[in-house]
């Protein structure tokens, strides 16, 4: 088969699965579910595997979509390492996940279970789009479509009543994004008449640039969106209120990534853009440390992974902004390897303790639940940074690129990375120790807890593999070895421009040691909160930002519509129209009694009137 | 001027004749409701248009008004013709006294 049938192939696999379930799958035995939710991401990760290992690229048209005047719209999916290499990311660790939701779902009932892998094969379809999308439009309706899948997901558990919030919230948050995309294409198209990749990147140099950054700023509005970065971050911690597997898929591995894509994807704009650009690094940046810092008080172990996924796509984000797209990228595959890891054997831990996610009432998980506490560590060491995992490799690749580039932007934003690094490593030690050492706690729910079926271990398993070893494919950061992730995609993205110096390997080095010191010490660390008492009631308001919304937004809007509602909707719109019914039915009333039904009446009045008619013509003719 | 008989008579006695004999029809019309009395009333205001329509013809030495009378008879006989089938039926199917029986159409 040609390539573009192939490009095709990948998207109709999870749009056909998810049609199957979404029809039949609730009358169907839940084996089939069970086959069909899996085996479509898998076939279409078999599809990617074949463009991937056949090195296929191209710009592939199917056909004109919209063609009105010089204007013309096609339908094209845009295959380059860049999008190949997100799709392996998404139908692989997507594969992973889906077929451990196989084993975490088994309590639903059947039209639930059917509806969650309905779901799931949608968000993987919009997901995929998103990323082979050739032209703005496709980008944007993948880019909503995620938007959507994500909303039902975390909204599965309808009957809760914060599901269904957070649900909305992340929603609300994420069409914020939309239409920054949506006016971001306005602009682009404003300035070029085109919407596609190809000719918008190839016309780029031609053009002024303050127009493109007005589009980057905007791209990046959606970007932030997307991907929780301050300040539309707020929604993320509250997405949890999904199923676990919806956290690792979507909440860490792959949606939540998305703005990094688009920011590589976009770089002919940001290259030109450099406000906009910078802006990316800082906001990534900030984010980071931010999160990071909030992820230190938290005491539910998903926000923690939370918090620990933003701060490290805020790391991604600042890696793209300040030009290291491939690292960046790489970062995105390492991090979707340990996050999803990390979501996955916590929700093993989740699954045997009866849904109780408080860490303070687990402790001494490692005795009785040795696989998943093994898989856990690893997630965690890589998550820290702690060499040969995967999280080492790509994280110090970023910090190393940041110290080395030329300028006070790089020095800056490193600076921030490395005591987000050595945060990342207290709050992950925090989390560790706490959940699966010492002894268990009174509160515990479960005292004799159950390690997960084969269904929900082998997948972890083969991402903890891939978090020992995965990062021997690039290992820049300590200079020596292969660079296979960002030879492969420096063909899309352009080289990082720089190298690192040797200082910036050895204080990779060093940030690690003290990363890894922390992991450790947190076991021993004195509670500081009896301190500063004020830094935690900060933290644990999470800076306040939900709060401020509220007062900012939420409240006034309430209070505006309420206002309407009673003042506008019901007073002048409802009752203009009350009043012209009644006052028309009055004056019918008094009309009406023209009519009498006696024949007599209506001839008199048409005596009358032709009786004026003869006068009035008498009159006329008389004079 | 015209020649009856032999006698000359002043052409606006007929009209006048003419006139009484349509306010009389009219009267009829509006005031009583007996619906016999109502279409003899109707033929009396056709016949009185058909003695002006006469009068003029015989003053202008123009038949035209002559056949618009015979024109009127015939309309005037189709006219009894279904006005009197009408009540006919009416009458066959309900009590009726007077025509305000029949005015449950008002609004």
């Amino acid at each position: 088969m040609s390539n573009d049938v192939l490009a095709l192939l990948i998207l109709g696999f999870p749009a056909a699965g998810a049609l199957l379930l979404a029809g039949r799958g609730w009358r169907m035995p839940r084996l089939v579910t069970q086959i069909v939710g899996p085996g479509v991401v898998w076939a279409a990760f078999i599809v990617t595997l074949v463009l991937f290992f056949g090195g296929a690229n191209g710009d592939f048209t199917y056909w004109t979509w919209i063609k009105s005047g010089s204007f013309s719209l096609p339908v094209n999916l845009l295959v380059d390492n860049l999008s190949l290499f997100m799709c392996l990311v998404i139908t692989g660790v997507g594969g992973l996940i889906v077929t451990y939701s196989v084993g975490y779902m088994a309590h639903e009932d059947g039209p639930s279970y059917s509806r969650f892998f309905t779901y799931m094969d949608v968000f993987i379809f919009s997901m995929l789009l998103l990323v082979l999308a050739g032209n703005f439009v496709f980008l944007i309706i993948g880019w909503a479509m995620v938007g959507l899948s994500s909303y039902f997901l975390i909204g599965f558990w309808y009957h809760r009543r914060s599901a269904v919030l957070a649900a909305r919230k992340a929603f609300v948050m994420n069409v914020i994004g939309d239409v920054g995309m949506i006016l971001a294409a306005f602009v682009l198209f404003w300035q070029f008449h085109d919407l596609t990749y190809a000719r918008v990147f190839s016309s780029v140099g031609k053009s002024d640039s303050g127009i493109l950054e007005l589009a980057a700023f905007l791209l990046l509005v959606g970007a932030v969106a997307k991907s929780a970065q301050i300040p539309l971050h707020t929604w993320l911690p509250d997405a949890m209120e999904g199923p676990t597997p919806v956290s690792a898929l979507i909440h860490a591995a792959t949606m939540v990534t998305a703005g990094v894509y688009l920011v590589a994807r976009m770089h002919p704009i940001y290259d030109v853009a450099t406000y906009a650009h910078d802006t990316v690094a800082i906001i990534g940046a900030v984010t980071a440390l931010f999160a990071a810092t909030i992820a230190i008080v938290q005491t539910d172990i998903k926000r923690v992974l939370a918090y620990s996924t933003m701060s490290q796509i805020g790391y991604m984000f600042l890696a793209v902004g300040i030009g290291a797209y491939s690292a960046g990228l790489f970062h995105l595959l390492s991090h979707a390897f340990f996050k999803a890891l990390l979501f996955m054997a916590a929700g093993n831990v989740i699954h045997a303790m009866n849904d109780e996610q408080d860490m303070r009432k687990y402790g001494g998980l490692w005795g009785q639940m040795r696989p998943t506490s093994i898989t856990f560590l690893i997630g965690c060491l890589s998550l820290v940074g702690v060499i040969p995992f995967v999280g080492f490799f790509s994280k110090e690749q970023i910090l190393g690129l940041a110290f080395s580039r030329p300028g006070n932007l790089g020095l800056a934003v490193w600076a921030i990375g490395f005591v987000t690094a050595l945060i990342t490593g207290f709050y992950t030690g925090r989390m560790w120790w706490l959940s699966f050492w010492g002894k268990p706690s009174p509160d515990r729910p479960v005292a004799h807890p159950h390690e997960a079926p084969p269904v929900m271990l082998v997948p972890v398993a083969i991402l903890a593999v891939l978090a020992v070893a995965g990062g021997f494919i690039q290992t820049r950061a300590l200079g020596i070895g292969p660079s296979l992730v960002s030879g492969y995609l420096d063909r899309v993205t352009g080289g990082t421009g720089w190298e690192d110096t040797g200082v910036a390997v050895v204080l990779g080095l060093v940030t690690m040691l003290l990363a890894a010191g922390l992991f450790a010490g947190a076991l021993r660390m004195r509670p500081w909160s009896a301190r500063f008492p004020w830094a935690q009631r900060i933290l644990e308001h999470k800076y306040y930002f939900d709060e401020a919304y509220d007062a900012a937004f939420v409240r006034p809007m309430d209070l505006a519509a309420g206002r309407g509602y009673r003042d506008v909707e019901e007073l002048v719109i409802g009752g203009s129209l009350d009043r012209t019914g009644a006052r028309t039915s009055w004056f019918a009333g008094y009309a009406s009694l023209l009519q009498t039904g006696y024949f007599r009446n209506y001839a008199l009045v048409f005596v009358a009137g032709a009786v004026i008619v003869a006068v009035l013509l008498v009159a006329r003719f008389a004079t | 001027m015209l020649d009856i008989g032999g006698s000359q008579l002043d052409t606006s006695w007929f009209l006048l004749l003419g006139a009484i004999l349509f306010a009389l029809g009219t009267a009829g019309v509006l005031v009583r409701r007996n619906p016999l009395i109502i279409l003899i009333s109707i033929e009396l205001m056709l016949n009185a248009v058909n003695l002006t329509l006469i009068a003029f013809s015989r003053q202008l030495e123009n038949l035209e008004g002559q056949l618009f009378a015979l024109m009127t008879m015939t309309v005037a006989a189709a006219e009894a013709v279904v006005g009197l089938a009408i009540l006919v039926d009416i009458f066959r199917v309900r009590d009726l006294e007077d025509v305000d029986d029949l005015s449950e159409y008002k609004g």
